[in-house]
């Protein structure tokens, strides 16, 4: 790559191997070949969360626009639905009203929105726009994402009266989708 | 029937592809005429036989004949016959065939036009296409084959994929897409050819950059025909949302037009061969691992193709083109030894060399981006995903330094300058800069970035304008020519300087409408009943009512919105959600009131044509159809640009005698 027009190389250099080529360009391709073999055969929507059973991590997170902060164990009885989203997320911006008719629908279940990696005038604004039905805290250096072992927005987590993950949805949520996994994680599991 | 003589056509073209890249080696090794006038032959026959069984396919699909396997997947009796017709394209095994057609096409042409020229290449680089044919042949007879034969056909078929069928743009962008992409097979072949003889000559450069002008043309409009179908179909009102497969697009297109600049220097200046070959074989081998990234399944992506079993062969392809690719440069590259040097200092040459730099990085930071989430999930087995954020964040410097650079590049001459003639160069343009920036200010422009944006452009604007139009002035001052007379013959001296800058005009038009689209619009959501009414920015809209229309082959509910714009009446839009037979998902379609101005974009979320309520996105976009009329103006410049090359010589050889009146023939930074 870099050696090719080096001024001034004379056709007895011209006949060699030219090595800074070879490490350079094994060094892009073997790698990216590696990567691209190990990935082969497997399904980007499948969805493996080991949290799905098992507690939800606690948190305790300030709303969009400042606030007394909302934790997790204050809202222990009862049936919690966690959003992550972005306004910069598609999939979210198409869900919103369905999980914002859900959250007026469903009075006894609380729904919380968690913003991911965004900033908080954009989020504002989006919400602005949009009739928001449901409080969205900040989670500012993104811990309660990895708690959550959030990997793309949007994500949502169904969460029984006892605090237990009853359900992780990947993908934009729909009004029947919602009133379904709502109705496992009020019966407590699936 | 059909099956088998689909079946037949396709071995036959594995064949003679496998033949004719055998054929092209060996003559390339060993060069004689009967050698080359069989690879040529074996060459012709490959693009037939491509054609042959593109038209039997076509025939199968017309007189829905279910017994092929292909038809069986993607025909249906009650879609009209247009959509029959562009069902070739809808899905896997058709687009690779349909892939095949366009393959062939461009070798027969290609093979054609250099048949008694650069006979020590050209075996060769006919080898190297018809090899990359003979592995899209045997996809199609084995791991992708759409002429299988179906045992007990069903009367009917589902129809393709709705999307083809739910807006035209999706029909003509997939061959403009692949258009590009197997395009650059010609330009690879080429490159290969000219690393395997040991030597890139003057001589040969032309048709290496003109082989890759002209799927760059292809590849610019395709990007750009995909983003407006997002925009025009997926309705969340944006054009560009780095999906791995739009980056699968992009990245080509960076090294190619990294490629086109640095092939100017290798034509002026002898320099940079190696480097410019590398681009070009690149270029090929983003375009494999974008048809992978597409096909394979692997990538997570809001297009989600297909998960089909042809990703594994196509990988193994990728790995082997690109091993073969590194072994030939590390063997051969030094071949391609520089014979001038590159000016040091303040100067033309160097901003050409900024310009690759940059689109480089560009095309590394766009890959990272998009084969990261994969090393994660194999690194630590851990699924994520790369934001739009980091691409943005990364996308906008480097643009911006772009649009600097094609401003600057081509105010300053070539070679050394004096401090008077930079002065000279760089300080006119700041007028037109200082312009464009005043009025975005005006116009209520507040984001830092735009307003940078705006005064480069203004400054790239008035460079490219004004070397436009120095040729002319030129010729009236010498020759006393009018306006008209001296615009016509320097052009027809100088297409391809022109064509670059007619590229480069639209080029900044298209970044600055995606810095004013993407920082200065409105938004608003809004549920509505019948007869309500609401306002977004200088619009009113009011909701008259919700209806339900039933076609052959979809149900379609729709809003009736009526638009004014401070109290003028603007006519009637209809956004509306179809839903077809063979979707599950309802699919909408957006409504876009297009000015040039500005686009009122709005799209349906949800719509009860029972109760009569509607939930609406309602966009206000501006400058967002100047994207689509400066692609359309890059399309010119690249057309205008490679026409001459196609017609005889005498053109070519005149623009290069008279250079010392003129500019140089050729391109800008």
């Amino acid at each position: 790559m870099t050696a090719a027009s080096t001024p001034g190389a004379t056709p007895a250099q011209a006949a060699r191997i030219n090595t800074r080529v070879l490490v350079m360009g094994l060094v892009i391709v073997v790698p990216l070949i590696a990567i691209l073999v190990l990935n082969l055969g497997r399904d980007p929507h499948t969805v493996r969360s080991p949290l799905v059973g098992r507690p939800a991590p606690a948190f305790s997170l300030v709303p969009i626009g400042g606030g007394d902060p909302v934790s997790l164990e204050s809202l222990r009885g009862r049936p919690v639905v966690i959003n992550f989203w972005a306004t910069w997320c598609v999939p979210c911006f198409q869900e919103h009203a369905a999980l914002a008719a859900a959250a007026r629908g469903l009075r006894d279940v609380r729904f919380l929105g968690v913003v991911y990696e965004d900033e908080e005038v954009r989020t504002q604004a989006f919400l602005q726009q949009r009739e928001s039905a449901y409080p969205s805290l900040m989670d500012p250096e993104g811990k309660t994402a990895i708690a959550y072992g959030v990997f793309g927005v949007p994500e949502t987590f169904f969460i029984d009266r006892a605090g237990r993950i009853v359900e992780k949805y990947v993908g934009p949520l729909e009004r029947s989708t919602i009133s379904e996994l709502v109705a496992r994680a009020r019966s407590g599991g699936p | 029937m059909v099956p088998i003589l689909g079946r037949t056509l396709i071995l036959l073209a594995l064949l003679i592809a496998s033949a004719g890249a055998l054929v092209g080696f060996v003559t390339g090794a060993r060069p004689s005429g009967v050698g080359w006038t069989w690879t040529r032959r074996l060459a012709y026959a490959f693009a037939a036989l491509m054609a042959l069984a593109n038209l039997t396919m076509e025939y199968a699909l017309l007189t829905h004949d279910f017994s092929v396997s292909y038809v069986a997947h993607v025909g249906s009796r009650s879609v009209p016959t247009w959509v029959s017709i562009v069902s070739l394209w809808s899905s896997l095994e058709g687009s690779i065939l349909f892939w095949g057609l366009v393959m062939g096409a461009y070798i027969a042409v290609a093979t054609w036009q250099n048949r008694d020229k650069h006979p020590e290449y050209m075996p060769y680089a006919v080898g190297v296409w018809l090899a990359c044919g003979a592995f899209f042949s045997f996809l199609l007879a084995g791991p992708a084959q759409p002429f299988a034969t179906v045992l007990n056909p069903q009367a009917d078929g589902p129809g393709p994929n709705a999307l083809l069928q739910n807006h035209y743009l999706m029909v003509i962008h997939p061959p403009f897409l692949y258009s590009g992409y197997v395009g650059m097979t010609i330009p690879f072949g080429l490159a290969c050819a000219a690393l395997l003889v040991g030597r890139l000559g003057h001589d040969f450069i032309r048709p290496l950059r003109d082989m890759l002008l002209l799927p760059w043309i292809f590849l610019t409009v395709a990007i750009v025909l995909g983003g407006w179908w997002a925009y025009e179909v997926l309705g969340w009102g944006g054009y560009w949302a780095w999906d791995p497969v739009e980056n699968a697009s992009f990245l080509p297109w960076l090294t190619a037009t990294a490629a086109l600049h640095s092939a100017l220097l290798v034509e002026r200046k002898a320099v940079l061969k190696g480097w410019t070959v590398t681009l070009v074989i690149a270029t090929y081998l983003l375009t494999i691992l974008g048809t992978f990234m597409t096909r394979s399944g692997v990538f997570n992506s809001v297009h989600s193709f297909t998960q089909s079993a042809i990703g594994p062969t196509i990988l193994v392809f990728l790995a082997a083109a690109l091993l073969f690719t590194v072994v030939l440069l590390t063997l051969r590259v030094d071949t391609l030894a520089a014979e001038g040097r590159l000016e040091t200092g303040p100067s033309r040459d160097v901003m050409f060399l900024v310009q690759n730099l940059l689109f480089v990085l560009f095309t590394f930071t766009v890959l990272l981006g998009t084969v990261f989430p994969l090393v994660v999930e194999a690194v630590r087995g851990v699924q994520m995903s790369v934001g739009r954020p980091y691409f943005d964040k990364m996308a906008l410097p480097i643009g911006v330094a772009l649009l600097f650079v094609m401003g600057v590049g081509p105010a300053l001459p070539w070679g050394r300058a004096t401090k008077e003639q930079l002065r000279g160069a760089l300080l006119p343009p700041l007028i037109g800069a200082a312009v464009l920036a005043a009025a975005g200010l005006a116009l209520g422009v507040r984001s830092p970035w735009t307003l940078v944006a705006l005064f480069f452009g203004g400054f790239t604007a008035q460079v490219t304008l004004s070397e436009i139009l120095l040729p002319v002035r030129q010729r009236m001052r010498s020759h006393g020519e009018g306006v008209l007379d001296a615009f016509l013959e320097a052009q027809r001296r100088g297409r391809r300087r022109l064509g670059a800058y007619i590229v480069h005009a639209g080029a900044m038009i298209v970044i600055v409408a995606i810095g004013v689209s993407s920082t200065m619009g409105t938004s608003k959501e809004i549920q509505l009943r019948e007869g309500e009414t609401t306002t977004v920015g200088a619009y009113t809209l009011t909701f008259v009512k919700a209806e339900a229309i039933s076609e052959p082959h979809r149900q379609s509910a729709r809003a009736q919105m009526d638009i004014s714009r401070n109290g003028r009446s603007l006519g009637t839009l209809y956004p509306s959600m179809n839903q077809y037979e063979s979707q599950r998902e309802p699919i909408g379609t957006p409504a876009v009131r297009t000015s040039l101005t500005e686009d009122l974009y709005l799209s349906i979320h949800n719509i009860d044509t029972d109760t009569g309520s509607v939930g609406l996105l309602v966009l206000v976009n501006p400058m967002v159809s100047w994207i689509w009329i400066a692609t359309a103006v890059m399309a010119l410049g690249g057309l205008v640009a490679l026409v001459p090359a196609w017609r005889r010589e005498p053109a070519a050889v005149q623009a290069r005698a008279p250079a010392a009146s003129t500019p140089p023939e050729g391109a800008p930074g």
